[in-house]
């Protein structure tokens, strides 16, 4: 089946099987390897990426679902050469250590910055759920802090 | 110590409330072969009081999952909207359809019924009462209120429910779906009357 | 490359390391293990002692390469699963070899190289271990570097300055990848002295990660993400049972399916290659297999096996009388911890390409010369003919010390004539991984009329940690009857204690188990660390001077000490409770580092909050302090995690939970907002930094809920009832 979406701002079409995982599409059609497998159930938030501007993990979104969408990764969501505020901020705290599942973390953050530009300890723990192994949750909560401080001074 | 024993009785009595609620809830599901439940009405709540309905209709702000009625992991929690919160919408995970690959159960509006339509703990008696209150149902009539219970995309998902997270296929609920959507049809044509029990 | 340092030829003529302990000579030593006490001493150091580097390839020019760019690629031995190795490396090769750190990159040596890593990537020892030698080959290769220059400057070398690599001398300036164009005699000079301490300006500074930018744009880095030119997709079936194995497959539907090149039956695992990964497992779901499964575990039947008193007895520790089970005043406390999953996000995997007779594998390995084996091994090749090529992994843990897997890849290439890639979907993971065993304890303790213990003794029963390992000579674990990986953390730390001894009892289990990050210590301090604080609750002594008062005087003792009297005064550590909400106190040591730590918990809603921790680590000279840092926070809530959340279990014969979520580890909502980490450089060379801050955790948490609640939870994950 013949799907075109947008992929970082530019039009993409792919042949592939209706219910073929998003996921794969993105990693191995289009050869963007930031967004990441983990598990495969929708539970790890390590292949989150962009449709319209939501949140959504990709391992369990079927391609056929994504015709006419926008679709952002990791690699689309800073403009160019400017990282987005959330990069920024990851780099400003020295977040990653193994790095595996930070790109899911970050789409998720950008995402949450989008609908709630001040989120408080709460709201982060409420909306960020995605797994860290190496357990860099204590730097990430900073970092959404000063994210959401760096996307205020910008806009 | 008065005040104590106050609340320590307050406690007891919650308590033995969720439990007898909880033991009506497990009821509904054990006494499917009983003849005396073969009626209209008991047909159409042994599947409302399934485990595929009452999981997404919470008394809280946490849906619940799977076969053991737990709650969502990862502390999933209602949202604003009942679709769940800012960056954790329902729809990150759960698409228009269940996805064999992941074994995310998935169908169109896929989200939690509003605290209004809390069926979880209640008896099927209270269950269908709350089905029928124009206050709390979302302004039904009884005419919609059968048009969602037989025909919303979300309800008859019950019957089709996929694969869990290992590929075992989910649960249905006890009556067929035909069966089910006759029993609601009879149920509201003979003037949808709601037993005692 | 004309100014490529790396010869052609591997011969390995000189070695600069001077010959000492390797791991392997610390086991060999163990084999006598309390034979006569001196040997026992010997034994107990073994526990503290880093071993210097013992791989293959000792040679300055084999792991330094510079680019006609005038970078410098360093072919590193261990590989950056997250601890900031890269990071710490490219400091100390900056400093001696006179570079800014930007014109170096740091890449996982293939084994190709010549550079094969004897010990793994684990331990906590990556730079511990490699401190001295790489300051000497880059000090080393700085003078070749000089060398060249002054000869074809005409110039006197040493008269060359170095900075930047750039070379100057009267008035002339030379680039080092000039220095080195065109050299062809490898030949090197004696290690110079090196640069003192006050001269470095990287080492000891908390710079970025080198590998941060990558990491935030989503860089290819990991083996996941590893591809070779017209490859397949492949997914493996393997045994869900505990003990089961492969009886039959009918493979016929699978074979259909759309995209299936090829459905392989193997030794005890069937692989389904397609030219997709999604095709591959769609395919892997319609194969219908029959398994033999020759007993069905259970979890009581587990514990039943596992115990104190079953299998291989070994006293890894004594000091005075022992205590008589049941005896007068003897009080024992018993303890437990479940199998505990790596869980590590990137799941195992391997890219392998067969091509006559040689084989190529990408993947995420902690072990990479033992993965070159496997693969040769499993092919009946020589190792010389598999280029093992390591990534960036996506979590280590110590789960990627044995990777059979790759050897898996391989055979599936060599099936199909084209490179295979193929990995573990979440549910393999976690009914195959090579799990953290589970444990029993029994503390038994005897106090004096003050309440102080006059002995103190941890035994302890494990399944495999190294015993079996494929890091380690089969050998090693019939020879010494110990499982040094589950005596980590085991032997009791307080050595003015009057009496003091810990017994291991050891036994195989039915499913693999092995190294999980701190070993042993994680469990064996929670058991030791929680009994202690029993008893100076019991005394109405506070828990910090009850356990100072068991030190002796001792170096090591004098900087288990310090770590604690600085913990708790940073925490202002008391013992009261408000509310639903307390302090916990515990130490440990491991590797050598001392860690004390102070928790604060609070109960909410029935809930184990971890408000706050203050964590004090002597890990000697912080290389890089902010990566230290790094390391204690995660070690703090990733033992948070397995302290109060994290469990698997045995159900009618197989793993579970086979799913994050099910498989309940903390998240952002369970880590503490606060976490103070202050470091204390009690020696002057760097110490293991990633597994010991993994120690005090566990019995810290449990010792706070203790005050709270008035109720000694003693087994993990803990759970309020």
């Amino acid at each position: 089946m013949k799907i075109t979406f947008n992929i970082n701002g530019k039009s993409q079409s792919v042949d592939v099987d209706e219910h073929t995982p998003l996921l794969w599409v993105v990693r191995d059609v289009l050869n963007l390897k930031g967004t990441k497998f983990g598990c495969g159930k929708a539970a790890c938030g390590a292949c989150t990426l962009h449709v319209d501007g939501e949140a959504v993990r990709s391992c369990s979104y079927p391609i056929k679902f994504a015709e006419g969408k926008e679709v952002t990764t990791i690699e689309g969501l800073g403009e160019g050469d400017n990282l987005h505020p959330v990069q920024q901020a990851w780099m400003e705290e020295i977040v990653p250590q193994c790095g595996y599942c930070q790109p899911g973390f970050m789409m998720a953050t950008a995402a949450l910055l989008e609908k709630i530009p001040n989120p408080t300890d709460e709201d982060i723990d409420n909306n960020i759920v995605n797994i860290c192994r190496c357990a860099t949750y204590y730097r990430m909560r900073k970092a959404i802090h000063r994210a959401a401080e760096i996307k205020g001074t910008n806009s | 110590m008065t005040i104590f024993f106050l609340l320590l009785a307050s406690v007891t009595l919650l308590l033995a409330n969720s439990l007898t609620k909880k033991d009506n809830f497990l009821a509904n599901e054990n006494t499917e072969t009983t003849t005396a439940y073969d009626d209209p009405f008991s047909k159409m709540m042994k599947v409302l009081t399934h485990k595929r309905c009452v999981n997404c209709h919470p008394s809280g702000n946490r849906p619940r999952q799977g076969e053991d009625s737990h709650y969502h992991n990862f502390n999933v929690l209602r949202g604003a909207d009942n679709h769940g919160v800012a960056a954790l919408r329902c729809e990150s995970c759960h698409a228009d359809e269940n996805n064999d690959f992941s074994g995310v159960p998935g169908a169109p509006e896929w989200s939690l019924a509003p605290l209004e339509m809390a069926w979880e703990g209640l008896s099927r008696v209270e269950i269908a009462k709350s089905m029928l209150d124009p206050k709390i149902n979302g302004g039904r009539s009884l005419e919609e209120t059968v048009k969602h219970l037989t025909e919303h995309e979300l309800v008859l998902w019950a019957w089709e429910p996929g694969v869990d997270a290992e590929g075992n296929p989910r649960e249905k609920p006890p009556v067929s779906k035909e069966e089910y959507i006759k029993a609601v049809k009879e149920w509201a044509a003979a003037g949808a009357i709601i037993p005692e029990k | 490359m004309s100014n490529n340092t790396k010869p052609k030829n591997k011969s390995r003529r000189r070695f600069f390391l001077k010959a000492g302990l390797g791991t392997m000579g610390v086991l060999a030593l163990g084999t006598y293990v309390f034979r006569n006490p001196m040997r026992r001493k010997i034994y107990e150091l073994s526990e503290t002692l880093v071993p210097p580097y013992n791989g293959s390839g000792t040679e300055a020019n084999l792991w330094f390469e510079m680019t006609k760019e005038n970078k410098l690629i360093f072919h590193s031995p261990k590989v950056e699963m997250g601890q900031g190795t890269f990071t710490g490396f490219a400091q100390i090769v900056a400093d001696e070899l006179d570079l800014n750190i930007n014109q170096i990159i740091v890449k996982a040596a293939e084994t190709d190289t010549g550079i094969i890593d004897g010990m793994s990537t684990g331990g906590s020892l990556s730079i511990a271990s490699m401190y001295q030698p790489i300051r000497e080959m880059a000090a080393t290769m700085r003078e070749k570097i000089k060398l060249e220059a002054a000869k074809k400057l005409s110039i006197d070398a040493s008269s060359i300055k170095t900075a930047d690599g750039v070379l100057t001398a009267e008035g002339k300036i030379m680039t080092y990848a000039e220095a080195l164009a065109e050299v062809t005699d490898w030949s090197l000079p004696d290690t110079p002295e090196l640069r003192p301490f006050s001269s470095y300006k990287y080492i000891g500074k908390p710079i970025p990660r080198t590998d941060l930018k990558a990491k935030i744009v989503g860089e290819p880095i990991f083996g996941m993400d590893a591809e070779m030119p017209d490859m397949l997709h492949a997914a493996v079936i393997r045994p869900e049972h505990v003990g089961s194995s492969l009886k039959s497959a009918d493979t016929s539907v699978a074979e259909k399916m759309p995209g299936v090149v090829k459905v392989v039956q193997m030794d005890g695992w069937i692989g389904i290659i397609a030219e997709s990964f999604p095709q591959a497992l769609a395919a892997k779901n319609k194969v219908k297999v029959e398994w033999d499964i020759p007993t069905v575990w259970t979890e009581q039947s587990l514990r039943d096996y596992l115990k104190i008193g079953e299998g291989d007895k070994m006293i890894t520790q004594k000091s005075g009388a022992e205590l008589e089970e049941g005896g007068d005043g003897v009080i024992d406390l018993e303890f437990t911890s479940p199998i505990g999953a790596h869980a590590q996000i990137e799941p195992n995997g391997a890219v392998a390409h067969y091509k006559d007779g040689k084989v190529t594998v990408k993947l995420s390995t902690q072990v990479i010369g033992i993965t070159q084996k496997q693969v040769a091994e499993a092919l009946n090749i020589d190792t010389e003919n598999v280029n093992i090529i390591g990534t960036y992994l996506g979590g280590g843990f110590g789960r990627r010390l044995d990777t059979n897997h790759a050897a898996h890849a391989a055979l599936m290439s060599k099936e199909v004539g084209k490179p295979v890639k193929y990995f573990f979907t979440r549910k393999e993971e976690f009914q195959n991984d090579m799990f953290r065993p589970p444990t029993h304890h029994i503390i038994r303790g005897k106090v004096d009329n003050n309440g102080q213990l006059e002995a103190l003794e941890h035994h302890y029963a494990s399944g495999d940690v190294a015993i079996n390992a494929a890091l380690f000579p089969p050998v090693a674990g019939t020879v010494l009857g110990t499982d040094v990986g589950a005596m980590r953390g085991g032997n009791i730390m307080y050595k003015n204690l009057p009496n003091y001894r810990a017994v291991q009892w050891h036994r195989t289990l039915p499913f693999a188990t092995s190294f999980w990050r701190s070993l042993g210590l994680l469990a064996n301090t929670f058991a030791i660390e929680s009994f202690i604080d029993e008893m100076a609750l019991k005394a109405g002594k506070n828990p910090v001077e009850y356990r100072l008062a068991m030190l002796g005087d001792d170096e090591n003792q004098q900087r288990i000490r310090k770590v604690i009297e600085e913990c708790a005064s940073k925490a202002n550590y008391n013992d009261k409770v408000s509310g639903n909400k307390a302090m916990g106190f515990a130490a440990s040591i491991d590797a050598g580092s001392p860690c004390a730590q102070v928790v604060e918990v609070s109960i909410i809603d029935n809930e184990i909050k971890v408000e706050k921790v203050t964590c004090v680590m002597d890990c000697g000279l912080a290389v890089n302090p902010d990566q230290v840092r790094a390391q204690c926070e995660g070690s703090i809530i990733m033992g948070i995690s397995a302290a109060v959340h994290e469990k698997m279990t045995i159900k009618d014969g197989r793993l579970f939970p086979i799913i994050y979520g099910p498989y309940d580890m903390a998240l952002m909502r369970n880590s503490p907002k606060e976490i103070d980490v202050h470091l204390i450089q009690g020696v002057d060379v760097p110490l293991p930094v990633g597994e010991p801050p993994l120690g005090p955790i566990g019995a810290a948490i449990g010792n706070a809920i203790r005050r709270i609640t008035g109720k000694r939870l003693t087994d993990l994950p803990m759970t309020l009832a």
